[in-house]
């Protein structure tokens, strides 16, 4: 089996964090925990090539680092794309998990990563990508690359893959069907005797767990503040130039709003199957408030209303998308100096 | 979400700072009144 590996700038053997700004090598052969991986995944299992790179690089060049590594494996006959484990290094989890996924999706060759539970790769990565859980603990990195390589290897042979807990990856948040012998309803009963007696059980379906976001602080002097309009009602220029789509949207847009003192029905429509858009249609404002906003600058109330409104649209969405969504507008967000937001949603 | 402040309440889903059954005139004054809230609610640590 032929495996390409991708390493950070640490594992790569590169150096620490002032080479986090090294651009992508590739390297013949295996480097570092690749030459652990040929061993454990035995079989005459070769790395034939390892790609390194540095985090800070691999996040600020994502698209050119995405593609050269696609362009790469293109070229050349692999099995299997391997990349970290990456513990909880979040830039180097990001980027590995973003790899990852676009070899799958590009190229149909299988990945496997490996993280700890809290790197933000795993967020964004982990319905579509199988994420070994590595703790925090380098020191079990042995364990871990066995885990990939056992992992890896199902992958590459297209055989089924067992549970989280059986494999050693993290919760996908995917359910699936499967013939037991007892019953549900006695196999709820077991786990709430289980329960009752404080002894372990494993629940079927876990409930989706938020994280709960701390509330940012008031804002001291609204009359000197920035603000911006977003929505998630899906309102859009006419033609929705972006394509941003009525369900499960991936894209939002920043649409211009500089020197208008209102949003006119011929201007825009709404890409948003999960309302009567009529009455936004014949005023826009019904969704993102201009006019009042626009008031409230004149008058002084706010500092200065930000010249773009943004937008997607909110209906059916998975929060693999929103998620990203939401990460994409705040880094928009941020780099206009915005200090507040109002966000309208249907 | 349950214990989320800074969420005002908008008329409805299908016009959410604005209100089609009112005149012109008094919608617009509903939808300085919300923007108001808003604003109000961004200047405030209190849960609404």
């Amino acid at each position: 089996m032929r495996i390409a590996h991708y390493l950070n700038q640490f594992f790569g053997g590169i150096g620490a964090e002032e080479h986090a700004g090294k651009d992508l090598e590739i390297r013949d052969g295996a480097v570092g925990p690749g030459k652990l991986l040929e061993s454990l995944m035995g079989d005459n299992a070769q790395v034939a090539f390892t790609f390194v790179c540095g985090d800070n690089y691999a996040v600020e060049h994502q698209d050119e680092l995405t593609a050269a590594v696609l362009k790469k494996l293109r070229d050349s006959k692999v099995d299997l794309f391997v990349a970290g484990p990456c513990f909880d290094a979040g830039r180097y989890g990001v980027a590995a998990g973003a790899l990852c996924r676009a070899v799958q999706t590009e190229l149909g060759i299988s990945a496997v990563t490996a993280m700890n539970e809290e790197n933000p790769g795993v967020d964004l990565y982990r319905d579509t990508v199988y994420i070994v859980d590595s703790g925090i603990n380098v020191t079990k990195l042995r364990d871990i690359v066995a885990k990939m390589a056992a992992l890896g290897k199902k992958l590459a042979a297209g055989e089924a893959i067992g549970s989280p807990g059986e494999e050693g990856y993290l919760r996908r948040g995917w359910l699936r069907d499967q013939l037991v012998d007892k019953s549900a309803a006695r196999r709820l009963v077991d786990m709430l005797l289980a329960k009752i007696k404080r002894e372990p059980f494993e629940s079927e379906m876990p409930a989706t767990a938020f994280a709960p976001v701390p509330i940012p602080a008031a804002v001291k002097d609204l009359s000197k503040a920035k603000v911006v309009l977003v929505t998630d009602g899906g309102l859009v220029p006419k033609g929705n130039p972006d394509r941003i789509e009525g369900t499960a949207a991936t894209r939002w847009g920043a649409y211009d709003i500089k020197g208008r003192n209102d949003l006119r029905a011929e201007d825009y429509e709404v890409s948003h199957g999960g309302y009567d858009t009529r009455f936004v249609q014949e005023d826009p404002d019904r969704l993102v408030p201009l006019d009042a906003m626009r008031e409230m600058e004149k008058n002084g109330v706010i500092g200065k209303l930000h010249d773009e409104f943004l937008s997607t649209c909110g209906r059916s969405n998975p929060l693999s998308n929103t998620r990203r969504l939401g990460r994409e507008m705040v880094e928009k967000i941020k780099k206009e100096g915005i200090d507040a937001v109002i966000l309208t949603s249907t | 979400m349950v214990g989320s402040n800074r969420v005002v309440l908008g008329t409805g889903i299908v016009h959410v700072t604005g209100d089609a059954k009112l005149p012109p005139s008094e919608e617009k004054e509903l939808r300085r009144k919300l923007v108001q809230k808003a604003l109000d609610a961004l200047q405030s640590n209190e849960k609404l």
